[in-house]
C-alpha cells in the first residue's frame, strides 16, 4: 500500500515527504488546538477498513486530485480530544464529537490542500463528513493511500491520505 | 468593548474561537454566532457587529461569498478569515471580495492577539 506514484510525481514530492506533512500537521493540530502531545509511528503496510467502537471524520478533496483525509479513532480517545477542544467535560459520543472529529478531518485536510495546491484555487475541500458506531466499514482508505498510526498516552489513532490524479 | 459574529460551520470552532478571544486578553461584549454565509447576512442585519472572523469551506453560502455580499450590503466591519485554507490564491480571492486578512487553522490565542488587537 503506497499514495498514488503519479500524484507524488506531479507535487515534486516522495511518499515520505507527504507522510512527514501529515505526520507534522497532526502534531500541530493536536497539540494548539487540544494541547495534546501525540507521537507518530511507522506508516501502516497493510489497508485499515473496519473499526470498532471508534469515530471517524473525513474529508474530500476535488479537483486536479480526488481524495479523502480521513481521521479515525476509538470512541474513548474521540471524547478525550472533543472534551479538551471544547475545554469542558464531554461523556457521551454526539454532535460535539461529530463536529470536533470533522474539524480536525477539515484542519488536516487543509494542510494536505496547501502541499498539493500551493494557490489553493484548482482543490476544494469538501464539507466534513462523520461516521461513529460499534462496527463499521470504510473502503476509502484501501488504495493509493499512506495511513500513519498516533499515539496518545495508550489509545491510538489513525490518519490516512487516499489520493488519486485526475486526468 | 466590540459585538464580534463569528461565522463557522463548526460549532467546535465557533466555541475555540470565542474561547480563545477572551484568553487573548481582546475586549469582546457580545458574541453572535453563524453556521453559514446565509446565517452571517442574517446576523448583520440584526445585530451591530465590530469584527467578523469567518470560515472559507461552509456549505449553503462559503466565506468568499459571505465577505461580497457584506460588504455588497455596507458592512464595513473588519472582516477577518479563519480558516484551514492556507493558500495565496484562495486567501488572495477572500481579500479582494473585501476581507481585511487570515488567520490560518490550528491558531493560538497568541496568534489572534497579533492579528486582531489592532481591530478590536
Amino acid at each position: 500500500m503506497s499514495l498514488n506514484a503519479s500524484v507524488m510525481e506531479n507535487a515534486h514530492l516522495q511518499e515520505e515527504d507527504m507522510a512527514r506533512y501529515i505526520i507534522d500537521a497532526t502534531k500541530e493540530v493536536f497539540s494548539t488546538m487540544m494541547v495534546m502531545e501525540v507521537e507518530d509511528h511507522y506508516p501502516l503496510r497493510d489497508p485499515v477498513t473496519e473499526f470498532h467502537c471508534s469515530v471517524t471524520g473525513m474529508v474530500g478533496l476535488a479537483g486536479s486530485y480526488t481524495g479523502i483525509l480521513s481521521v479515525h479513532c476509538p470512541q474513548v480517545l474521540a471524547l478525550k480530544i472533543t472534551s479538551n477542544m471544547l475545554g469542558m467535560e464531554i461523556d457521551e459520543v454526539g454532535e460535539d464529537v461529530n463536529d470536533a472529529l470533522g474539524e480536525i478531518a477539515n484542519m488536516l485536510g487543509g494542510h494536505v490542500k496547501q502541499v498539493l495546491s500551493k494557490g489553493g484555487l484548482d482543490l476544494n475541500l469538501s464539507i466534513p463528513t462523520v461516521i461513529s458506531g460499534d462496527t463499521y466499514t470504510i473502503s476509502a482508505v484501501s488504495e493509493d493511500s499512506v495511513i500513519i498510526p498516533f499515539q496518545y498516552e495508550n489509545e491510538k489513532f489513525l490518519v490516512g491520505l487516499n489520493i488519486r490524479k485526475e486526468y | 468593548m466590540a459585538n464580534v459574529l463569528i461565522v463557522d460551520d463548526s460549532s467546535t470552532m465557533r466555541k475555540i474561537i470565542s474561547r480563545s478571544l477572551r484568553q487573548a486578553g481582546l475586549t469582546v461584549d457580545n458574541v453572535y454566532e453563524a453556521g453559514d454565509g446565509i446565517e452571517g447576512l442574517n446576523a448583520l442585519g440584526s445585530s451591530q457587529v465590530d469584527l467578523i472572523l469567518s470560515d472559507i469551506n461552509m456549505p449553503n453560502m462559503d466565506g468568499l461569498e459571505f465577505v461580497k455580499q457584506a460588504r455588497a450590503q455596507g458592512c464595513k466591519a473588519p472582516i477577518m478569515m479563519i480558516t484551514t485554507e492556507g493558500g495565496e490564491d484562495i486567501i488572495g480571492e477572500a481579500i479582494n471580495s473585501g476581507a481585511n486578512g487570515s488567520i490560518r487553522k490550528p491558531f493560538t490565542p497568541d496568534q489572534l492577539q497579533e492579528k486582531l488587537g489592532g481591530l478590536l
